[in-house]
């Protein structure tokens, strides 16, 4: 499956209009519809009182200052005073709701980027970037945040303003009104024209801004090797490169989210002039009072002073679908390994068994071709061959880190496609070729993602630690459970880790325990320790060792040789020994052959 | 406690003295600077004076000498002043900021480049990485609007004030009483805002944690089915972010209809006050309307003032941030000898800690030019720790190391890396594509290219690609196989025809027929080449000249296998360990 997020879709998407991915926003809002509801109302009474400010004011110069009656100014500035007050409340609880609804929103957005990262394969994380993904979840989330949070309201309150503002204007004077208004219709055809390109410079600009981070990511987590080799230059200029390119963008970006500014404003202001002359026009056709007037221009500006505000806002807005994109992209994207509902018994003898399985990865390249085996219950098999032969591979199927290409991997009788993952990897454990450990203590390692034992007090935990036979290995780490360690950085070795990791996997008691090269990096002397710990659990737990040296595998019941591809049984050690003496791999062929 | 020991030991060493104010960025851009601040306070100007014309011809009309053209003329000079004005000031903006960005951004690489890998390890490279895209974004903020508001708001606010004071003094003095009022508000606020602003960051960077190792776990946490929790640990750090983020808003929400309403207040007392002074013929009408306008026009940058003094001070904390990896002393070249290494080693009593705990203990030992040496021992015995210091990765905390009589430092860098191969025991692969991966110098030739690809034993690995050599192999190598990332690593090494080469674990994780095929490779075409080679295996460096037993940071024995085999009981137990099935190796 295509997880590449460079990449265009697999299929071709119908263009998406902006309603409709607002839409797909929209639905992140959820269950806010109460709070949505009174937040929409308390801006729209703030919207109207806001307008009825300047009528008032108007309505007054009229009737009292014009005609010099103190007493009625002093009653209509109490009457404005209260109208202040009761807007006051209002704008609190306008705030404090809509501001709410954005914080959490924010929280969902992010929430659901990350569970959507849990939710993907591991195919997804070996076609994208860290730079990027960490860019996606970072940046394009508070792009889309600042908007919300900090842009939907004054948005949603000046469109509300507009309107009103429109409204009276008309009412006042239709055709005052309509002149007065004509220039926000060319700016809001000017508006529709830019938009695409706004958000498309947008664009270009975040995917930039991701480049980067995946640039910076990269040659810093590898800094060793350019210092080994002295290219400190290669890290310059690689990143030289992509600085430059974020320049570019970015400054192509801030041009076109400022052209609007400069247009709205130079719109706002000829909508006055327009108001203006008309107005004086039509005083002197007695059409019009100069009282009206003074309030006409006042509600000019609470048409165009908003206006204004949407010229900077749209910019924000268009920064925000434009990250919106970015983000609902990545959660478009639907896992490949969901558990499959149909009927999956399949009649098998063994606990595990591969059927005709091929595997190919996404480069088209076959890592597998039809390979069966079975392993039973309480037995250690070994798979040994070459680099590059598929021994991990088949690892990575055991425990449905990818799914077969072609056949069926069936366990205990059950194809494992059929399985709840909680309960898949409760009976397979894999200790990985290459250890992580997360940043924390050793015990948080250890215990990490194990619910049963999350409650064990230590002295518990101590019990249970040394009834698996691990005290010795935990005894190495020089303060025990409570170790620091870091995910990088080399203050721990990778034996250490791969120490932690075992322990990790054997802790878990599981049916099947699979070790990839896991104890590559460890001295020999702790290995044969770690063989004694493997032959303590319980009888019926089948052990797969992979490995490339035959030393590690002695013990295996049966050993199986991967090789280009093909899996092809070999017996046990002795067999195999005898058999690789002699006959080599020609030999074990014809063999099976 | 836990909390504690993070912060200590992530952030580069706190260098004192010197804590320039973010104002300083500005000051290699002067020109651009000025010019921005002209066209921002040329467009303000002009803005002030639009209500003033209108209040003329208001006046100007009720007075009956209403002049239609002179009014139309002025009106569209003002507005056509402003447009250019401002977009000119918002193209200035974006270059300018965006450069000050883009430089930042160089410096700080330029400067990294040349840090120490020690320096990197501490400074935790994901700093780095906020250091380089939201520290640098903040200080744009600043330059592309912080800056020029603030200037423009004080000069609309001084303006505007005196235009106030010129049209009834005593008016405006009673409407400008709101701007303390205002500005009391301000301060209290963001005096608590500040410390919640710093919370709401050090939150994100741990939100950023948890979502870079859940990217680098990734696999394990597949395996383990541990998605859940890592969305409820996720969910734990981001329920306090949103927590922060509410309580931001919470001050805020008071704050803006405080403002809101004070401004409103302002409105009322230019009625009552300004009414009263129009019945008493103090004041024309026009005046009235012009005070309504500038009225909206004071409040505006009083609340620009306050939103921006927050964007100014988050970019002062990223500033410092960035100035603190752009002061500290750099890694510089002190080298001048440029003769060729011959391959002679000494260590003279090594000692190396990480803060308290020692690594490496007093560590003398020599070796020949041309000779083979292992050194061996268990786990975390520093064997790892003993390259980085051969290859100079990171400097002995005592003793010295000296290639042919003359210590590391002493040579020129380019001389020195490029007679040392260094083959790491963890893979470390560019998303490039194989050849610039395996000749990662510019000294690398074609012909020392395919001599290093067959040594590696890659050459059948890379004919089977259909893109041969120009193969791109994604980020980490995820396509790769444990031993074909650890050949390309060698070969990566060989290409720069060193005169020593470092294996630390090499054969950990390559078959015993291709380590055999290997060693052997590497005593044909390089012939002698000084070989360090960290292992865990005695029978393949049985033959070597020196092995070299390390066990918790001192060396235990030294010499040869046979020499071992007699006198160090450490020793026999390791060989014994691996003896039982040496001999069926393959």
């Amino acid at each position: 499956m295509n997880y590449n997020l460079y990449q265009p879709p697999d299929l071709q998407e119908p263009k998406k209009t902006i309603l409709e991915s607002l839409r797909k926003l929209l639905t992140i809002i959820g269950g806010e519809r109460r709070n949505l509801i009174i937040s929409l109302s308390a801006i729209f009474v703030n919207a109207v009182l806001s307008l009825l400010g300047p009528y008032l004011v108007g309505y007054t110069i009229d009737t009292y200052i014009q005609t010099k009656q103190f007493h009625g100014v002093l009653v209509f500035s109490s009457i404005l005073m209260g109208l202040y007050i009761i807007a006051f409340v209002v704008n609190y609880i306008q705030m404090r709701m809509m501001g709410g609804i954005g914080q959490r929103m924010l929280f969902r957005l992010r929430n659901s980027v990350f569970d959507k990262l849990q939710e993907l394969p591991l195919d997804f994380f070996n076609q994208n970037k860290a730079g990027d993904l960490i860019s996606r979840i970072n940046n394009d989330t508070d792009k889309v945040n600042q908007f919300f949070s900090q842009s939907l309201m004054q948005f949603i309150g000046s469109i509300f303003t507009m309107a009103g503002a429109a409204v009276i204007l008309l009412s006042l004077n239709l055709t005052l009104g309509l002149a007065a208004l004509t220039p926000a219709l060319i700016v809001w055809i000017f508006t529709r024209l830019v938009s695409p390109w706004v958000k498309s410079m947008n664009a270009e600009s975040l995917r930039s801004t991701g480049g980067l981070s995946a640039e910076i990511q990269e040659s810093l987590a590898n800094f060793k090797i350019i210092i080994a080799f002295n290219r400190r230059d290669y890290f310059r200029k690689r990143f030289e490169k992509a600085n430059d390119d974020n320049y570019n963008r970015s400054v192509k970006a801030g041009v076109a989210n400022n052209v609007l500014m400069p247009v709205y404003s130079l719109a706002a202001n000829i909508g006055q002039l327009i108001v203006l002359a008309l107005g004086i026009y039509l005083i002197t056709k007695g059409k019009f009072s100069i009282g009206l007037l003074v309030s006409f221009i006042s509600y000019i500006s609470n048409f165009y002073n908003p206006l204004r505000q949407l010229a900077a806002l749209w910019a924000s807005f268009q920064i925000a679908m434009a990250a919106w994109d970015r983000i609902s992209r990545l959660l478009s994207l639907r896992s490949n390994l969901l558990k499959s509902d149909l009927n999956g018994c399949r009649e098998s003898s063994s606990y595990l068994e591969f059927r005709k399985v091929s595997f190919t990865y996404p480069n088209g390249k076959e890592v597998l071709h039809r390979v069966n085996f079975n392993l039973e219950k309480g037995k250690t098999y070994a798979f040994v061959g070459p680099t590059g032969g598929g021994k991990t591979t088949i690892a990575s199927l055991i425990s449905r880190l990818y799914d077969a290409t072609k056949g069926n991997v069936i366990l205990d009788g059950q194809d494992i496609r059929t399985y709840e993952s909680q309960e898949r990897s409760r009976k397979i454990g894999f200790i990985l070729q290459d250890p992580f450990l997360f940043t924390g203590t050793v015990r948080e390692n250890l215990l990490y993602g194990f619910d049963d034992w999350k409650n064990l007090s230590d002295g518990e935990l101590e019990k249970a630690i040394g009834d698996a036979g691990l005290e010795t290995l935990l005894a190495r780490f020089d303060q025990g459970l409570d170790t620091m360690v870091k995910t990088t950085g080399d203050g721990i070795s990778l034996g250490q880790k791969q120490l932690i990791a075992f322990m990790r996997a054997v802790l878990r008691k599981p049916e099947l325990l699979i070790l990839d090269e896991a104890t590559a990096n460890i001295d020999t002397v702790t290995e044969q320790l770690l063989d004694t710990i493997l032959k303590q659990l319980p009888e019926s737990t089948t052990r797969v060792i992979i490995a490339h040296r035959l030393n590690t595998i002695e013990n295996a019941d049966e050993i199986f040789f991967v090789n280009t591809g093909k899996v092809v049984r070999a017996g046990s050690f002795r067999d195999a020994v005898d058999l690789l003496m002699h006959g080599k791999e020609e030999g074990l062929a014809q063999k099976t052959g | 406690m836990k909390k504690n020991t993070e912060k200590s030991s992530s952030g580069p060493p706190k260098e004192k003295g010197s804590n320039p104010g973010i104002f300083s960025v500005l000051k290699s851009y002067s020109g651009r600077v000025t010019a921005l601040v002209i066209m921002a306070l040329a467009g303000s100007a002009v803005n002030l004076l639009i209500p003033k014309i209108i209040a003329h011809g208001i006046d100007a009309f009720s007075a009956n000498r209403f002049d239609f053209k002179t009014v139309v003329i002025e009106f569209v000079a003002a507005s056509v002043a402003i447009f250019v004005f401002t977009l000119l000031q918002n193209i200035f903006q974006t270059y300018t900021s965006e450069r000050v960005a883009m430089d930042l951004r160089t410096k700080l690489s330029d400067k990294i480049s040349r840090h120490s890998y020690s320096y990197v390890l501490k400074t935790n490279p994901s700093r780095l990485l906020t250091n380089l895209t939201s520290d640098v974004d903040s200080v744009k903020m600043f330059v592309s609007q912080a800056f020029v508001i603030i200037i423009s708001s004080v000069f609309v606010l001084v303006g505007t004030s005196v235009l106030l004071i010129t049209i009834n003094w005593k008016l405006a003095l009673a409407v400008i009483t709101i701007v303390p009022v205002i500005g009391g508000a301000f301060y209290i606020v963001f005096k608590r805002v500040k410390v919640l602003f710093k919370k709401s960051r050090e939150n994100v960077d741990v939100l950023n944690k948890i979502i870079n190792e859940s990217i680098m776990g990734s696999a394990l946490i597949r395996v383990l089915n541990s998605q859940q929790p890592e969305s409820t640990k996720f969910l734990e750090t981001n329920v306090v972010s949103r927590d922060i983020g509410l309580s931001i808003l919470r001050l805020f929400s008071t704050l803006i209809p405080i403002i809101m309403f004070v401004a409103n207040v302002a409105v009322v007392i230019i009625l009552s006050l300004g009414g009263h002074y129009v019945v008493a013929g103090n004041m024309s009408l026009g005046n009235f309307a012009a005070f309504n306008s500038y009225l909206m026009m004071l409040i505006f940058p009083i609340m620009m003032i306050g939103f921006m003094s927050n964007i100014i001070a988050q970019a002062s904390a990223s500033y410092q941030r960035i100035t603190e990896v752009l002061i500290a002393s750099e890694d510089n070249e002190t080298g001048t000898i440029n003769s060729k290494i011959k391959g002679d080693i000494q260590l003279k009593d090594i000692s190396l800690s990480y803060g308290e705990k020692p690594v490496l203990k007093n560590i003398s030992f020599k070796v020949a030019a041309g000779s083979k040496t292992a050194i061996i021992g268990p786990t975390a015995a520093g064997k790892s720790q003993l390259l980085y210091l051969l290859t100079n990765l990171m400097p002995p905390t005592s003793g010295s190391i000296e290639f042919d009589g003359i210590k590391a430092d002493d040579y020129t860098r380019e001389m020195f890396h490029s007679q040392i191969g260094f083959v790491f025991q963890d893979s470390v692969i560019f998303n490039m594509s194989l050849r610039e991966n395996i000749a990662f110098s510019d000294k690398v030739t074609d012909e020392s290219l395919a001599k290093a690809i067959e040594t590696a034993d890659l050459t059948g690995f890379i004919d089977s690609l259909p893109d041969k050599l120009d193969t791109i192999v994604s980020e980490r190598g995820t396509s790769l196989s444990g031993g074909q990332k650890q050949r390309i690593m060698l070969a990566r090494a060989l290409a720069v025809n060193p005169k020593i080469l470092l294996l630390d674990d090499f054969t950990s994780r390559v078959d015993r027929k291709t380590e055999n095929k290997i060693l052997c490779n590497l005593q044909n075409n390089y012939p002698g080449l000084t070989l360090i080679s960290v292992t865990q295996k005695i029978s393949p460096v049985k033959n070597f000249e020196q092995i070299i037993l390390l066990m918790e940071g001192e060396v235990v024995a030294a010499g040869k296998h046979k020499e071992l085999i007699e006198s160090s009981t450490e020793y026999v137990q390791i060989y014994n360990s691996q003896r039982s099935t040496h001999h069926y190796e393959l």
